[in-house]
């Protein structure tokens, strides 16, 4: 399971970035911050009664200092870098984006129509699928679904439109 | 004989015809997402957690325990006959047991597999029978100090027991702490980190998060992450049962692996993966020839394999007796208990002994259903790793989807669940473990709790920790770990023991 793999040549600033520890102790960093700023007016109260804030601040602030040696370390240690993935923004948006769209035709649409819209914006993260057999994944999935979930568990979840 | 009688309970409830059409139901779910690679048992019994709800809380728990053990027989199958690990946990069976597979013996490999797990699995549940009542009586003893150095104890074991980067499995815990703080604050009313979105006032359900960052987050990297040629050894499996040779070497090594993962199952952040790890390394240590590891040999399938599904089973212990999740599956489970407003803890084996003795009862009919499962069956398990995952994601995307969308019947969460697989891709990329996350997402308010009223009990003076010899002994624990996790030495073992696979 090794993603990551050795640069050719010399690195560049911009190599130096494309690290996962140097990525990941900036994220850490920059949620960290994030924290702090968002719990700024949250009351923290004292160590005897702790506030709303007490907790939430505490961990940032040693989620700041974690990101800050995470980053020097990571800038530090032999170069490596991230393995390059060209497929994965298709696959994060179509991803997020059947999801989303499934959440909202679920309650309006029922779920014979919110599967056929996963399915079909789901499909899209990949062109190794064939329209044909997307449209039988679909058709087995409606099934599958509808006999777990609807025939077997008794879920309330709407099937058709509600009109 | 409190303890016939207790078994009694426990057969009691796991032989009624509900119950074992549960044990069954999770060990079929079990073995299927364990021989399917690109899911595995965190992602699935998230989804299946919403839909314990409208069971019975122990038939709920009957079905998600037999996927997680499941899980590591019917990993082993894949390890063995397509050299690509079904779950983590059997990675290192890929190395002898694919040999084997190539050189004819893939028969004898996968009973060796499942000999040594259906004896670990018995040996396991007695442990737990025996060691559960006497520890959950000391924990009936603690006190919040206790309680939070005992949880100090647990996320610094997870921390050096984890694999990767110490220091990012240490950010990983906060990370999942401060999560756990969204929504809002029991003791105090203020709300924390919710953006002003209605639905977040009530915090992340255990689910949403589980699902996203391990179900939906697995979908993308593995979409992203080019197809890997599947090599499958296509062999009719002629003779499953392994020779006399084979026995005599195998023996052994079940014993061993069992043993080694019946304890590190009971740490904090063990489990079966590290104890399959462990076991594969201690086999080839004390192994009189060296040399025929990675070339076929069969105890580097039966130890492994023996001492993956015993951490399995005694991590459970930790959570049974002390409501505290040792791994993320445990977390779940605590999750799944909480649906049904069980308080996890200590006073679950008094207050509901038929839940907790019919689970360990299940567990043990459970490891029998799975040798049936999987020694006469494995022809139709193999013939779905033909399976092309194109479709298969589109199935576990819908899952994740519907079962998101009933914990909570709301559209928000499946959103959040969308925002939380990308997070766990991104983390997937910057090589971040997400497992530690989890454990600290439901740790973390607990912590708080404890920690407040630990401070209330001793008037705002954090000695307190360090004056009650319980609390101080778990405290010096930790500390002594994370020492040892330092050592220049020690880091060198540790990372020779993951190198394996």
């Amino acid at each position: 399971m090794s993603d990551r793999h050795r640069p050719a040549a010399g690195s560049s600033r911009w190599h130096l970035l494309a690290r996962p520890d140097v990525l990941s102790g900036l994220l850490f960093i920059a949620v960290a911050a994030f924290g702090l700023w968002l719990s700024r007016d949250y009351p923290i109260g004292t160590a005897l009664r702790m506030n709303t804030g007490y907790v939430p601040r505490l961990l940032c602030w040693m989620l700041l200092g974690l990101g800050a040696i995470i980053l020097v370390q990571g800038l530090r240690a032999p170069p490596t870098r991230l393995m390059p993935m060209p497929q994965a923004w298709r696959a994060v948006l179509s991803v997020t984006a059947a999801l989303v769209g499934f959440g909202l035709a679920i309650e309006r649409l029922g779920l014979v129509l919110s599967i056929l819209l996963l399915v079909g914006i789901g499909a899209l993260a990949t062109r190794a699928l064939k329209p044909v057999e997307t449209a039988i994944a679909a058709a087995a999935l409606i099934v599958l679904s509808w006999a777990v979930f609807i025939f077997g568990l008794g879920l309330t979840i709407p099937v058709w439109p509600d009109w | 004989m409190d303890f016939a009688a207790n078994l009694a309970i426990g057969f009691g409830v796991a032989l009624t015809p509900a119950n074992l059409a549960f044990a069954f139901l999770g060990a079929m779910v079990g073995t299927l997402i364990g021989v399917l690679p690109g899911i595995g048992p965190i992602a699935t019994i998230a989804m299946l957690l919403p839909l314990t709800f409208h069971l019975e809380p122990v038939s709920g728990l009957i079905m998600l325990a037999g996927i997680f053990y499941g899980a590591q027989y019917g990993g082993s199958t894949t390890a063995i006959l397509v050299n690509l690990p079904g779950e983590t946990s059997s990675v290192v069976t890929c190395i002898d047991g694919h040999q084997m597979a190539r050189k004819g013996r893939a028969g004898a490999a996968l009973a060796a597999a499942a000999i040594g797990s259906f004896f670990a699995g018995c040996v396991a549940t007695a442990l737990i029978a025996a060691f559960a009542p006497p520890l959950a009586r000391v924990g009936q003893s603690f006190g919040a100090p206790e309680y939070f150095s005992l949880m100090v104890l647990g996320l610094v074991a997870a921390v050096v027991l984890a694999h990767g980067s110490v220091l990012k499995a240490v950010a990983m815990i906060v990370l999942g702490l401060l999560i756990g703080l969204v929504g809002t604050d029991g003791n105090t009313g203020g709300t924390r980190f919710t953006f002003g979105i209605r639905e977040l006032t009530d915090g992340i359900d255990v689910a949403t998060l589980a699902i996203g960052v391990f179900g939906v987050g697995e979908i993308i990297a593995n979409l992203a992450r080019p197809e890997r040629r599947r090599d499958l050894v296509a062999q009719r499996i002629a003779r499953l049962w392994p020779t006399r040779e084979d026995l005599r070497r195998m023996t052994p090594a079940i014993l061993r692996g069992t043993a080694l993962g019946s304890i590190l199952g009971v740490l904090p952040g063990g489990g079966a993966t590290l104890s399959a790890f462990a076991a594969y390394a201690l086999e080839k240590k004390s192994s009189a020839e060296p040399a025929r590891f990675g070339h076929g040999a069969i105890e580097g399938v039966a130890g492994p394999e023996s001492a993956n599904n015993a951490g399995a089973q005694t991590s459970f212990i930790p959570m049974l007796t002390l409501g505290i999740p040792g791994n993320a599956v445990m977390a779940l489970m605590i999750g799944a208990l909480t649906i049904h407003g069980i308080q996890p803890g200590p006073q679950i084996m008094t207050e509901r002994p038929a839940l907790f003795w019919g689970m360990i009862a299940s567990m043990w009919i459970g490891n029998l259903m799975l040798l049936v499962i999987n020694l006469p069956l494995i022809g139709i398990w193999v013939q779905l790793l033909r399976l092309p995952y194109r479709f298969l994601y589109l199935a576990i995307l819908l899952f994740c989807a519907i079962g998101v969308y009933t914990v909570n019947n709301s559209t928000a969460a499946v959103m959040l669940a969308a925002f939380f697989g990308v997070v766990g891709f991104v983390l997937m990329r910057l090589e971040c473990e997400p497992a530690p996350m989890i454990l600290g997402f439901v740790l973390g308010p607990l912590m708080e709790e404890n920690l407040r009223r630990a401070m209330k009990i001793a008037g705002g003076d954090p000695m307190i920790f360090v004056q009650r010899p319980i609390s101080l002994g778990l405290l010096i624990a930790a500390a002594l770990l994370l020492l040892l996790v330092a050592l220049p030495a020690v880091r060198g073992k540790r990372e020779e023991v993951f190198q394996e696979g």
